[in-house]
């Protein structure tokens, strides 16, 4: 089970909605761009849609790996110094 | 004036720059604003680190010796440790700059600067900037581009991993540009909406117009009270996260 997070893990977490969004968005725009440059409309458009999905649910994923590392760590840490 | 062009007038930037000789100075009110802050920080952080002895100037200078321990033992030494030390001043510069433009949007006649993405993307590019030196400082081009790389990822999954990576470095710091830009653009579009209801609701008849008066301006007085919260609030989020990002990229494991 997690224990709390730190300060900073909250912090992180409140830019994961966003960082997905724009992951998103930035992707999307990218096939746009490129459907309009090589006249493929739509299929640019919606490979960067998916890979902007695939991105922010990478950078999720990712943010809570390190967080639950993180905690685990300190976990062994406290069990090493003989904190609890 | 239609309400939606009432509210671009409000929110939008306006050139009134000249044009000498071929070259244009563009002169707009979010660069005068921009330019204005930064004098009066200039002149002001100038003559506080005078050191005059009268009552104000003790004030203001015991008052930025506070502040300055609040940017070190707040933001900059739990999420740096002692290499951000070096980086303290930046994150002052910082903090205030952005404090001061929000501010500077509440006083009448003048605009917020952080309302303009140009702005914003030009902090984040700082920023950024800060985050990639100190990647490049504290481990090297191939200690910092190792960085990017997870721990325990199998061999065959790194040429997957890295560019999402640094795409994902990337967006980390577009979303500090854009969540600054949006809070500030989006108090002062809530700011003006809430006015118009007075004039939109008085069109329909004129009592009504009178009815609405004192709760859009309760809403309005509310509104303005929030929007100086969240001066402080953003100017605090855009210096902490850089910090954690910095952080991160400094103690990569």
């Amino acid at each position: 089970m997690l224990g709390p997070f730190t300060k900073q893990d909250h912090w992180e977490i409140t830019t994961l909605g966003m960082e997905f969004a724009v992951s998103e968005a930035l992707c999307t725009g990218v096939g746009y761009w490129l459907d309009k440059r090589w006249e493929t409309f739509p299929w640019c458009l919606l490979a960067g849609a998916a890979a902007g999905f695939a991105l922010g649910l990478y950078q999720i994923i990712r943010a809570a790996g390190k967080m639950t590392k993180q905690n685990i760590n300190l976990k062994k840490a406290e069990q090493k110094d003989g904190r609890r | 004036m239609d309400v939606a062009e009432i509210i671009s007038h409000h929110i939008l930037d306006h050139d009134w720059g000249v044009t000498l000789s071929g070259f244009r100075i563009p002169v707009t009110t979010h660069t005068v604003t921009l330019l204005a802050v930064s004098l009066v920080l200039l002149l002001g952080l100038h003559w506080i680190s005078l050191g005059r002895q009268s009552r104000a100037g003790r004030l203001l200078t015991t008052l930025m010796e506070e502040y300055v321990l609040f940017i070190r033992d707040g933001i900059v030494l739990p999420n740096m440790g002692k290499e951000g030390k070096t980086f303290l001043p930046y994150f002052c510069t910082l903090f205030l700059f952005v404090l001061c433009s929000a501010l500077a949007g509440l006083i009448p006649n003048m605009k917020t600067a952080t309302a303009n993405i140009s702005v914003t993307a030009a902090l984040a590019l700082c920023s950024g900037g800060l985050i990639l030196y100190c990647g490049l400082k504290f481990h090297g081009i191939i200690g910092f581009l190792k960085g990017f790389i997870p721990s325990g990822t199998p061999g065959w999954l790194v040429p997957l991993i890295f560019p999402l990576e640094v795409v994902s470095m990337i967006i980390k710091v577009c979303v500090l540009a854009i969540r600054l830009f949006a809070n500030m653009l989006s108090g002062h579009m809530v700011l003006i909406c809430l006015l118009l209801i007075i004039f939109v609701v008085g069109q329909m008849h004129i009592a009504a117009g009178a009815g609405a008066l004192l709760p859009a301006m309760g809403l309005e007085l509310f509104m303005t009270c929030l929007e100086l919260l969240v001066a402080f609030l953003q100017a605090y989020v855009f210096t902490l996260l850089t910090s954690i990002f910095a952080g991160s990229v400094i103690h990569t494991h």
